[in-house]
């Protein structure tokens, strides 16, 4: 039979023979190693991707447990804060509390004895008062006296004394 | 300086041109032994120039071209095997870069086209796509062999003979009918099957192509007034081009159609026919 286009099984299945040879050696050779590199390469790459997510929700979570901490803290630290502003308030007030009433016992007992140092002072004044005045007039009268007995003495002596002293 | 060297490269150019004119006048065309409507029909039809194959029989030249094609890449495969995969690194360098955007081309053409199985189909359209564009690709350096009358003949490339063409395309087809079998059993080979002509399209498409480049610079080279500077681009037209549409052409279509077959969606028809 005379086939169109000289179209040749033998040669067809010499071509498929060939084809075949070049399938068989590519695939080994070439396209299966590269191919498995790449995605050898890719599926590192997605670990690492992938290990990166994980170690950023990881750092995520421990941000927020850390951030919860910290708020925790804070209201802690503001209610210590509180308590502790409380008690110093109160320890002051006592404090105030119990320097007023000794400053009130200070001054009560300075009152009392300025009451008494003023009546010392106005009795030891009175004391001093009298004999003051009974030395002024012990003076007034020995300067009274000395001035009637130089007059005396003056009339007696005609002035000599007198002269003399002056 | 720079006058003296423009005015030495005006002369040779110049000189070169006019040797290559006289050479076009005063050379006389050999006396063919074929004329260039055998040429056609022989690039065509592949009657005469036989090639024997170690002696065991006798082969289109397209043949020879095959297994010289697959010989160089398999070399090629081996030797990056050997020493160039073993060092790859995981920042790759510019060959490291060039084999994988090679292999992650056609393995992503596979998983967009194919979503369901592509693990096979990637490597089936990776030495398709790679036998394709360099065995079209190989047309271009004009290896010779001679042939069983003792003429000495340029290679051509395997898949501008309509065997290795149809091989090619039956053979995608068949892939698409085993992928459909075994992701959705009869079904899905009656949803392939239903595209019968695919394998002929394929195949035709794939021949068609190749063989009119292969045509075309055949009669630019037959005659040899428009030898000189034109088949240079008429090579690269035909051949570069060709070779990589080719390839994405039949890629695709292959990756395409295998991904319809082994699409599963019985069980969403059910459940539509149950809620209705």
């Amino acid at each position: 039979m005379n086939v169109p286009l000289n179209i040749n099984l033998q040669q067809i299945l010499l071509h498929l023979f060939n084809f075949l040879l070049l399938f068989g050696g590519l695939y080994l050779l070439l396209y299966k190693p590269v191919k498995d590199f790449m995605d050898k390469r890719q599926s590192k790459i997605r670990q690492i991707i992938e290990e990166s997510e994980k170690m950023h929700s990881e750092a995520e979570e421990k941000k927020a447990e850390y951030e919860a901490k910290i708020a925790e803290f804070d209201k802690y630290a503001a209610e210590k804060e509180k308590e502790v502003l409380k008690e110093a308030d109160e320890k002051a007030e006592k404090k105030l509390s119990l320097a007023r009433a000794e400053a009130e016992k200070i001054v009560e007992e300075a009152r009392v004895s300025g009451r008494k140092e003023h009546d010392r002072i106005v009795e030891s004044a009175g004391e001093d008062i009298a004999s003051l005045a009974a030395e002024a007039a012990e003076k007034i009268l020995s300067e009274s006296m000395d001035s009637t007995y130089a007059a005396f003495l003056d009339a007696v002596s005609g002035g000599e004394i007198s002269g003399k002293q002056g | 300086m720079e006058k003296k060297k423009k005015r030495r490269f005006l002369v040779i150019w110049l000189l070169l041109l006019a040797a290559t004119l006289a050479g076009v006048i005063l050379i006389k065309p050999p006396e063919s032994e074929e004329s260039v409507k055998f040429m056609m029909y022989d690039a065509v039809m592949h009657e005469y120039g036989k090639i024997s194959l170690f002696g065991l029989m006798e082969v289109n030249p397209a043949v020879v071209s095959a297994f010289t094609v697959t010989g160089i890449i398999l070399l090629f495969a081996a030797i990056v095997r050997i020493f160039v995969i073993p060092r790859f690194k995981d920042v790759p360098g510019k060959f490291q870069l060039l084999l994988e955007a090679w292999v992650g081309f056609f393995d992503g053409l596979a998983k967009t086209n194919s979503p369901h199985r592509n693990k096979f189909l990637g490597a089936y359209i990776f030495t398709a796509g790679s036998y394709i564009c360099l065995s079209t690709l190989f047309e271009l350096f004009g290896l010779q062999v001679v042939n069983t009358e003792g003429i000495s003949m340029a290679m051509p490339a395997p898949l501008a003979d309509i065997n290795g063409a149809i091989c090619l395309g039956a053979l995608s087809y068949l892939v698409i009918l085993g992928g459909g079998i075994i992701a959705n059993g009869g079904r899905g080979a009656a949803g392939v099957l239903k595209d019968f002509s695919l394998p002929i399209s394929m195949s035709f498409r794939l021949f068609g192509a190749l063989l009119s480049g292969l045509l075309v610079t055949e009669l630019v080279y037959y005659y040899i007034t428009i030898s000189f500077v034109l088949p240079v681009i008429v090579g690269v037209l035909f051949t570069g081009i060709h070779s990589l549409v080719q390839t994405y052409v039949l890629c695709m279509l292959t990756s395409v159609f295998y991904g319809e077959a082994t699409e599963v969606h019985e069980k969403k028809k059910k459940d539509e026919k149950a809620a209705a």
